[in-house]
C-alpha cells in the first residue's frame, strides 16, 4: 500500500460560521494526477488553500508530505510551501518585475545564492513549459497562456513534490487550456503529484484521471466520460 | 493600461515621499515655533522696564547706584536719563515749551532698568522693588514706576499660549504619526497581492519584509531632506517678514531640529512599513480580500 503524500481526515472547513466543507476524507499518493471538480463556491479552492495553509482548519487533520498542518508553526509554513508548486487562475505573477526576476525571486527567497545556477535553473524550467525569449519581458507583455506557463515554471523551480493548481485554465481558451494540462501531464510523468481544481469538464474528458466532485459540502470520486 | 498599473508602484513611492515630507515639514515648523516661543516670550518679558526716579544726589552716589543696579542679576540693561534730557524729550514729545510757566525743571534724574526675563513674575518684581529701595536706606530713590498689571497679564498670556502650543504640538505629532502611518499603509495595501504571492512561493517573512524595510529607510531619508529644504525656505521667508520673532542664528538649535526631523522621518517610516507589511504577512487567504 502506498504511503499518501496528502492525507485528509474528517476535515471541516468553515468561514464566518458558514460551513464550506464537512467530513472530508481523502488520501492522495505520490505521482497521482487528481482533479477536483465542482461548481463555483463548492469548496474546491478552500480545500486547496487548506493544503498550503492558506486558511485555517476548523476540524479534522491534514498532513502534506512531512508536515502536519494542524501543528505546523507559523515560521514553518514557508518551508511547507517550498515543497509545493501553487498555480492560480489569475497567474499571480509579480507585476513589478520581468519574468526572469519573477523566477529569480523564488529561487533567492528559497535559499539559492549562486547566480550561475539560478540562471541555468530558470532557463531549464522555461524550456520545460515550452517558453523561450520571455525572460526580459514584463508579465503584462505576455498572453494569458504564456503567463500561465510562466506560473507553472515558477511552481516547478524548487522541484516540488506536489503541484496545486486552482482553475489553471479558467482564463484561457480551450486550445491553450489543453496545452497547459498537457504540460502538467508531462510534469506528472516525472513523479510530481498534481492536483487541479476546475469546473471545466472538457479538460477532464480530454485528459481523464481520478476526479473528485464537490457537491453539498462533501466530495465523492466520480467517473467523467 | 496594464503598463500604467505597473507605473503605479514607482509613483506611489514618490507620492509617499511627498506626503511624508509635507507632514515632516509641518512637524519641523512646529518644533521651530515651540523652541522659539520661549525666546519670543523672553523678548516680550524683557520689554518690561522699571523707571527709577532719583532724588537730587551727587554724581558719585548716582554712579554707585548705577553700579548697584548693573551688578545685580535682575537687570538686562540699565539706561540713565538726566532730568535735563528728560525735560528736552518731554518738550519735544508735547511740542510745547513750558519753561515760561514753570520756574524750575520738575522732572527727576532717572534710570530705565530693563528686567531679565526670568524675574518677570509678580514675586520677582516685588523682590526687585525692595532691592532698589534698599539702596541708601531709601534716601536715594524718589519713586519707582513699572506696569504691574501688564506683567500679570503678560505672564498669564504667555502661560496660556505655551500650554496651547504644547498641546497643539502633541496633538499634531499624533496626527502626523497617523497620517504618515496611513499613507504608508495605503502604499503597502496596494502591494498586498504581491506580498501574498511572495508568501505562496515559499519566501520567509523576513525575506519579504527586507526590501520594503530598506526602501522605507530611503523614503524616510529623502522625505526628511525634502522637508528640511522646505523648512529652510520657509524660515528664510519668515525671517524677512518678521525678523524680530524669527531667529535662525542658533546653529545648534537648527541642527537639532533638522536632526530630529531626519530621525523622526526614518523611524516613523520604518515602523509604519514594518507593521503594514507584517499585517499582510499574517493574513490568511480569506482575510486578504476583506
Amino acid at each position: 500500500m502506498n504511503n499518501p503524500i496528502i492525507s485528509i481526515n474528517n476535515l471541516h472547513i468553515s468561514y464566518n460560521e458558514n460551513v464550506i466543507l464537512k467530513n472530508i476524507n481523502l488520501n492522495i499518493n505520490k505521482g497521482d494526477f487528481i482533479y477536483f471538480i465542482g461548481e463555483t463556491g463548492s469548496g474546491k479552492s478552500s480545500l486547496l488553500k487548506s493544503l498550503y495553509k492558506g486558511v485555517d482548519i476548523s476540524e479534522g487533520t491534514i498532513s502534506v508530505g512531512e508536515f502536519n498542518l494542524n501543528t505546523i508553526k507559523k515560521n514553518k509554513i514557508a518551508y511547507l510551501r517550498r515543497e509545493l508548486g501553487i498555480i492560480f487562475q489569475d497567474f499571480q505573477l509579480l507585476s513589478d518585475r520581468n519574468i526572469y526576476k519573477n523566477l529569480d525571486f523564488v529561487l533567492r527567497s528559497t535559499g539559492w545564492k549562486d547566480k550561475h545556477k539560478i540562471k541555468n535553473r530558470i532557463i531549464e524550467v522555461l524550456e520545460t513549459v515550452h517558453l523561450t525569449n520571455v525572460e526580459k519581458k514584463m508579465p503584462y507583455e505576455l498572453s494569458g497562456g504564456e503567463q500561465q506557463r510562466v506560473s507553472i515554471a515558477r511552481a516547478l523551480l524548487n522541484h516540488p513534490k506536489i503541484i496545486l493548481a486552482d482553475e489553471p485554465t479558467g482564463n484561457l481558451d480551450p486550445e491553450k487550456s489543453n496545452s497547459i494540462i498537457e504540460t502538467m501531464k508531462e510534469i506528472n510523468l516525472n513523479g510530481t503529484t498534481v492536483v487541479i481544481a476546475t469546473h471545466d469538464y472538457s479538460i477532464i474528458k480530454t485528459f481523464p484521471s481520478t476526479t473528485y466532485q464537490f457537491e453539498n459540502k462533501e466530495i465523492k470520486e466520480v467517473a467523467i466520460s | 493600461m496594464r503598463k500604467l498599473t505597473t507605473k503605479k508602484g514607482s509613483s506611489s513611492g514618490i507620492s509617499t515621499i511627498i506626503s511624508l515630507s509635507l507632514v515632516l515639514f509641518v512637524v519641523g515648523l512646529l518644533a521651530f515655533i515651540l523652541i522659539n516661543a520661549n525666546k519670543v516670550s523672553n523678548k516680550m518679558k524683557e520689554s518690561i522696564v522699571f523707571t527709577i526716579m532719583l532724588q537730587d544726589n551727587s554724581d558719585e552716589i548716582k554712579a554707585e547706584f548705577e553700579s548697584y543696579l548693573t551688578s545685580s542679576n535682575y537687570f538686562k540693561e540699565v539706561l540713565y536719563t538726566d532730568k535735563k534730557t528728560a525735560y528736552n524729550n518731554l518738550k519735544k514729545d508735547l511740542g510745547e515749551d513750558f519753561s515760561s510757566v514753570l520756574e524750575n525743571n520738575p522732572l527727576f534724574d532717572a534710570y530705565d532698568a530693563y528686567v531679565n526675563a526670568k524675574f518677570v513674575t509678580t514675586q520677582g518684581l516685588t523682590e526687585i522693588e525692595s532691592f532698589i529701595h534698599e539702596f541708601g536706606g531709601g534716601s536715594i530713590v524718589q519713586d519707582i514706576f513699572y506696569q504691574k498689571n501688564l506683567v500679570e497679564k503678560l505672564n498669564d498670556n504667555v502661560r496660556k499660549i505655551s500650554l496651547f502650543l504644547l498641546t497643539f504640538c502633541v496633538v499634531f505629532f499624533l496626527i502626523s504619526f497617523a497620517l504618515i502611518n496611513n499613507t504608508i499603509r495605503l502604499a503597502i495595501y496596494s502591494k498586498r497581492l504581491l506580498i501574498r504571492t511572495m508568501r505562496l512561493v515559499g519566501a520567509t517573512n523576513m525575506f519579504i519584509q527586507k526590501p520594503y524595510l530598506i526602501s522605507s529607510l530611503y523614503q524616510g531619508v529623502f522625505s526628511s531632506i525634502l522637508a528640511i529644504f522646505m523648512l529652510i525656505g520657509s524660515l528664510e521667508t519668515l525671517k524677512q517678514q518678521i525678523p524680530d520673532f524669527i531667529q535662525t542664528n542658533d546653529f545648534i538649535e537648527i541642527a537639532f531640529i533638522f536632526g530630529l526631523l531626519l530621525i523622526f522621518g526614518i523611524i516613523i517610516s520604518w515602523i509604519s512599513t514594518f507593521f503594514a507589511v507584517r499585517r499582510y504577512l499574517n493574513l490568511n487567504e480569506n482575510e486578504l480580500y476583506n
